[in-house]
């Protein structure tokens, strides 16, 4: 069975991603939406380390996904999509790339955020993203593995 | 430099816990410290690799340790291989390989790493 991962992660491709969620989810592919990576081969190849050589990753800038991703979407793949903060997921989502949960994964410390999860730092824009989302009828969550008990951001931001 | 280094870079508590270990099979070393990446990103778990070593690791040649190979901790040691006195960053740390580390110290670097990776990964076997 098919099944599309939308996550937000600071680490974007790393062990909670390959082995936690990969082997749930048995990616064929993993898309990371990125502008300044999708310039950076030598980021690239740090980032594809160590993956399994049954899953692809692919660093698209953000025209390149809004054009690839409903084909990829669509063609039966599973498929985890990522990206470093929400306001890409937000972008790629009112460009009509259909998502209906946005993971949240990782997002830490930094100024002005104040923390919400061990995992999971907002900053008043962050929060705003998450309504924003919500507004389009895309549940946030947040889940660094699965097997841990998914938060629905919509509640903890007011 | 005079020596080596090293850090232990892995999720959650293993590296303490392998440090530990090592300290009851070989004694306590001065040498070698743990780093989680629990709740920290990319930057700021360099940041702390960075800080330990410049603390303590003056004038030695760093190695670093980490657990999975691509995994978040591997790609901030990765990151940091031939900044300052970051000579190796090995994957796949064990108790073995950290076993050698101790003891294999005074090696040229190209035995050193060849025999820290032969030791560790034949130590891996089953009983059955």
């Amino acid at each position: 069975m098919s099944e599309v991962l939308f996550r937000v992660d600071e680490r974007l491709i790393h062990g909670q991603v390959v082995v936690g969620w990969g082997r749930r989810l048995h990616p064929d592919r993993i898309v990371v939406v990125s502008d300044d990576l999708s310039r950076q081969p030598v980021e690239q190849d740090i980032y594809r380390t160590g993956l399994p050589a049954s899953i692809e990753a692919v660093f698209w800038n953000f025209r390149e996904a809004i054009e690839g991703l409903p084909a990829l979407l669509d063609s039966g793949k599973s498929i985890i999509v990522l990206t470093e903060d929400l306001g890409t997921m937000l972008r790629l989502a009112s460009a009509a790339v259909t998502i209906e949960e946005v993971n949240v994964g990782g997002l830490f410390a930094g100024e002005g955020r104040t923390r919400l999860l061990p995992y999971v730092w907002f900053d008043a824009e962050d929060e705003q993203r998450v309504r924003d989302l919500e507004a389009l009828g895309i549940r946030v969550v947040a889940q660094d593995v699965p097997t841990t008990a998914p938060v629905r951001l919509r509640e903890r931001v007011g | 430099m005079t020596g080596r280094c090293g850090v232990v870079v892995a999720h959650g508590r293993l590296g303490e816990g392998l440090l530990s270990a090592l300290t009851r099979v070989a004694g306590a070393q001065d040498n070698l410290w743990a780093v989680s990446n629990d709740d920290l990103d990319t930057e700021s778990l360099m940041a702390e690799i960075e800080s330990l070593l410049a603390e303590h690791g003056a004038g030695r040649e760093g190695i670093l340790f980490s657990d999975l190979e691509g995994g978040s901790c591997c790609q901030a040691c990765r990151r940091l291989l031939g900044r300052d006195s970051v000579r190796a960053v090995f994957y796949g740390v064990n108790l073995p390989l950290l076993i050698e580390f101790v003891f294999l110290q005074g090696l040229p670097f190209d035995e050193f790493s060849a025999a820290l990776l032969t030791k560790s990964s034949g130590a891996l076997g089953v009983h059955s």
